[in-house]
């Protein structure tokens, strides 16, 4: 299996997506990487990536990130489907686990960012519809605000309550049973 | 460098701690309903993200594969309805919608429920919006209401017709005499008109139906597709008039005629040899869009589940299957004589069954025939509920 595995990289490396953000910068990133997108998936296969893929809504700064996120976890998949077909044996299990061990680091320190950072990391995984990226990011947000009284989250971020106390009150008199 | 003026100010919040509401909005679908529900007292923008049913939409869509909800009225608080999950925990209580001690859940399984008397009482509640209609208590207009006089007790069967998506009751008054003649079963369906409660119930009347020319057994029905199936009565145990006790009576909601009669797989499938059988050892039951006969013994301890995998089959018979055989004996053991009456609730993704019997509810895996208790407070009925909570329609 290894020569074709080779194969396959060899054919995966001819294959490379010009990937052009919001402030005009390149990145150059094998088909592999890029398909993690849906939303590039699709462009790739209606055949219309030939110049470069231009991505108006996301900033170089954002889109090293997801590159940097859609690179380890192509590696992740591409050895998640070698393994299911080929090996079975315990030690290359132990080395699987390992790597999903990796992984699962690889993601605690991708989401070491500053809020804004994490932010736009959630509206380009959206509109790149990276589907494990955007579940990171969204359980981070949601991780901060669970559990939270609407007071706390509001000093959290930064938010104006600028509903009138009867509105509150009506709200609160509403969702009661959330709060029992 | 530190923002100087409020404008500068408010522009770094905005590029920088500020949740853009695209960001917000996929955040939000991770969270638990309960927990959503919480935030929309946070400002004006997320109440109306939250609030919004394109959002209420797509929460219900990313929780699909979560842990199923139930609803439930519980012994110690029967004017409460409960929405409830398989850890036992209450996601949410529905303070004034359980009626009393007399009302029960009926065993749905739909966005509404269902709390109804045998005296006429019955009540359509949408748990996600706390909306509680009461159905008209008279009946309908007809030469033979006198016949209702005579009667002592009612019994109520919801159902969703999916082509209108309508949600209908059939009512039946049901009076059995133990005196030939005496007995008398009258049957009326309304539709209910907004689960929402905004028409009020002005504009509903109960229609008076035709009866499906035999007795049934008045707390059998169960709905499949917009279909009530119902068990024809005990009366006819052991009276050898050839209405076997697994003989199916079906009604149309959406037609709001009575159906094809159906024989049950025990009768048909038996051939010249009839086992001896009687209806207290069968019940009918819903079960992933199936109708199912359940069938359970003692010697030795079982329940069979039989599927009906083809109702527009040739004849009457159907085509059933027996899905599921279970060991019971673990449980039945544990329970009271007069209890012992195991009553399939739904099916899990994972092939498991949940199982209500004697005001709890258990899970049962078939391929160990073990039942694991789920941890509440005794149930005093229970149903099954496909909703969104977050859904203000």
């Amino acid at each position: 299996m290894a020569s074709a595995g080779s194969g396959d990289e060899k054919a995966a490396a001819a294959a490379m997506i010009t990937l052009i953000s919001s402030d005009n910068e390149k990145f150059e990133v094998t088909e592999a990487t890029a398909t993690l997108s849906q939303t590039i998936r699709h462009m790739i296969e209606d055949g219309c990536t030939d110049g470069g893929v231009p991505l108006p809504n996301v900033t170089s700064k954002i889109l090293a990130r997801v590159i940097e996120y859609c690179k380890k976890h192509a590696t992740a998949a591409a050895g998640e489907e070698g393994s299911s077909s080929s090996f079975s044996d315990a030690a290359f299990l132990e080395v699987d686990r390992a790597f999903l061990e990796e992984l699962e680091e690889f993601d605690d320190a991708f989401l070491e960012v500053d809020r804004a950072t994490l932010f736009d990391l959630i509206l380009a995984a959206n509109y790149l519809d990276i589907k494990g990226l955007l579940n990171l990011t969204c359980q981070k947000v949601a991780d901060s605000v669970k559990g939270k009284t609407p007071e706390q989250i509001r000093e959290m971020y930064n938010i104006v309550n600028d509903l009138t106390p009867e509105e509150e009150a009506e709200i609160r008199r509403e969702t009661q049973w959330a709060f029992e | 460098m530190a923002p100087t003026t409020r404008g500068m100010r408010a522009r770094a919040a905005a590029s920088g701690d500020r949740i853009p509401p695209d960001a917000l909005f996929e955040a939000l679908l991770c969270l638990p309903a309960r927990d959503v529900c919480r935030l929309r007292c946070v400002c004006r923008s997320w109440r109306d993200l939250i609030c919004d049913p394109v959002f209420a939409a797509a929460h219900a869509d990313a929780h699909r594969g979560d842990p199923p909800l139930f609803l439930a009225k519980f012994l110690d608080d029967k004017t409460s309805v409960y929405v409830v999950d398989l850890s036992g925990a209450v996601v949410k209580r529905v303070a004034g919608a359980g009626g009393g001690p007399y009302q029960q859940l009926l065993p749905t399984r739909l966005d509404v429920a269902c709390v109804a008397g045998d005296r006429n009482s019955c009540d359509v509640l949408n748990p996600a919006t706390g909306a509680l209609q009461s159905l008209p208590r008279n009946t309908a207009p007809d030469e033979n209401a006198h016949l209702v006089s005579l009667v002592t007790s009612t019994f109520f069967t919801l159902g969703r017709v999916a082509a209108t998506g309508e949600h209908k009751v059939l009512r039946m008054f049901s009076s059995i005499g133990l005196r030939s003649g005496s007995s008398r079963q009258v049957f009326e369906v309304i539709t209910v008109s907004s689960t929402s409660g905004g028409e009020g119930h002005g504009a509903q009347q109960w229609r008076r139906l035709q009866g499906p020319g035999l007795f049934i057994e008045e707390c059998s029905g169960t709905v499949v597709d917009g279909v009530v199936y119902f068990m024809t009565s005990s009366l006819y145990d052991g009276l050898g008039c050839g209405i076997r006790p697994d003989y199916i009576v079906s009604f149309d909601l959406g037609r709001e005629e009575w159906g094809r009669d159906i024989r049950g797989p025990i009768s048909s499938g038996a051939g010249g040899f009839m086992p001896r059988f009687n209806r207290n050892r069968l019940a009918l039951a819903e079960l992933s869009g199936y109708l199912v006969l359940a069938e359970q013994d003692r010697r030795p301890f079982t329940l069979d589940l039989w599927y009906l995998v083809d109702s527009a089959g040739r004849g009457m018979t159907g085509v059933w299957v027996k899905q599921y055989r279970i060991r019971t004996r673990w449980l039945v053991v544990r329970l009271p004589d007069d209890e012992d009456h195991l009553k399939p609730l739904l099916v899990l993704d994972d092939g498991k069954l949940v199982v209500y019997a004697d005001g709890r509810m258990f899970i049962c895996d078939p391929k160990t025939n073990s039942f694991k208790p789920v941890h509440m407070k005794r149930l005093d009925s229970v149903a099954v509920y496909t909703g969104n909570l977050l859904s203000l329609e």
